[in-house]
């Protein structure tokens, strides 16, 4: 039976607005600390380098461009789970289907805020050490920027799984 | 709030005076009584309907016959399936930016002084970008299978989503940080001598291997979360 696991009486007495809630700041609060990182792990490296090498400055901006699309994920993904989230009649707020509508927003929430936070740091740490090789030799920075976009695509696959599970946060009909 | 039982509000106006005994009523109603008693009464209209006799129903089974058109399953199975999928993408996803990453500065320090072999020398990356898509093969089939509207989604194929993601997902995190390793070592050793390129691959495809295993035992487990009984 449902009710006899101690994991199941207390997640359903969890409402699913607090789960959603939470998913929903989730996933824009640690994308952009995702997309924060990167830039100052890219920015420092690439205003110390651009002392001796001041070229580098204006094409290296676009690490720290890579940096900043994470943010905008985030960005985008929140309000996409944010116009999921409807209001139920109260009797309804503990139906099965709400539950089950709470906690696709969560875990939709959990994979992009997480994924762009992994995402920024790797694109932040490729982007450092590419204003790095850039300043010494310039026919490098093409070559360490396929590098970044190989990382800039796992964003991508967070943003990708994170709306297919949005599809999943249907609420009960307000007509029941 | 007053409490109202089952014989109504406590007020002597509405509650119903107890029935006679037999042997207090008129003659003729005792005869037509007892005539009752020994022949076998005639179900009328009303007794057959529905409920009758009242069942007693476990709750799973009132939530499968009152919303059996919108769900059916345990309430907080969709929990453990959900967070199984997030554990796929993110974790795999960790690996495959510390590969990344770790692999990639790699290839920048060494770029310096050979920039004729940086191109040869992206194969970590790729292979840490796969365990990215291990992740997500995982994450989309698992929240493809949820779906409590067409198919009954018990506790069982919670946990079994549940522990399909984690496996891939933690196998892919593995993975990912030996990639980043063993590809931020291999590049640099590259550089200085050109005869350690095999050597280096050969490495990388057992670490890759981890990943794979991972999303092998992954497949397994998610294709077991249908077969929780024989219905």
């Amino acid at each position: 039976m449902a009710d006899s696991s101690s994991w199941s009486t207390a997640l359903i007495k969890i409402s699913p607005y607090t789960f959603s809630a939470i998913g929903i700041a989730i996933a824009i609060g640690v994308s952009v600390l995702g997309a924060a990182w990167g830039i100052y792990i890219t920015g420092s490296s690439l205003i110390g380098a651009a002392i001796k090498a001041p070229r580098i400055t204006s094409k290296n901006l676009i690490s720290v461009i890579f940096c900043e699309a994470v943010a905008i994920y985030g960005v985008i993904v929140a309000i996409i789970l944010q116009t999921k989230l409807e209001s139920v009649p109260s009797s309804q707020i503990y139906a099965p289907e709400s539950l089950r509508a709470g906690y696709a927003i969560f875990a939709s929430g959990i994979i992009v805020g997480f994924a762009n936070l992994v995402c920024g740091l790797c694109v932040g740490i490729i982007g450092s050490s590419c204003a790095l090789s850039d300043a010494q030799n310039s026919s490098l920075f093409v070559k360490i920027l396929v590098i970044e976009i190989f990382g800039s695509a796992l964003g991508l696959f967070g943003v990708i799984v994170g709306i297919i599970m949005s599809a999943q946060a249907t609420w009960p009909a307000k007509s029941v | 709030m007053g409490f109202i039982g089952p014989l109504g509000p406590l007020s002597s106006k509405s509650r119903p005076t107890p029935p006679l005994l037999i042997s207090q009523q008129k003659p003729d109603v005792q005869i037509r009584e007892i005539k009752n008693c020994l022949e076998p009464k005639q179900l009328s209209e009303s007794s057959t309907r529905f409920p009758f006799p009242p069942i007693l129903r476990s709750k799973r089974q009132r939530f499968r016959s009152t919303m059996a058109s919108t769900f059916s399953g345990d309430e907080t199975a969709p929990f453990f399936g959900f967070l199984g999928a997030a554990a796929a993408l993110v974790f795999s996803c960790m690996g495959a930016a510390y590969g990344t990453a770790k692999s990639g500065v790699g290839v920048a320090s060494m770029g310096v002084m050979r920039p004729e072999l940086v191109m040869k020398s992206i194969v970590p990356v790729v292979m840490a970008g796969v365990l990215g898509i291990y992740g997500l093969i995982i994450a989309v089939i698992i929240s493809t299978g949820i779906n409590p509207k067409a198919k009954s989604y018990y506790l069982f194929d919670g946990y079994a989503h549940l522990s399909s993601g984690l496996a891939c997902g933690l196998a892919g995190l593995s993975a990912g940080m030996a990639i980043g390793i063993v590809g931020d070592a291999g590049v640099r050793a590259n550089a200085q001598q050109p005869k350690l390129f095999v050597g280096m691959i050969l490495i990388l495809i057992f670490a890759e291997a981890l990943a794979l295993y991972g999303l092998i035992v992954g497949i397994i487990l998610s294709s077991r979360a249908g077969q929780s009984r024989a219905e």
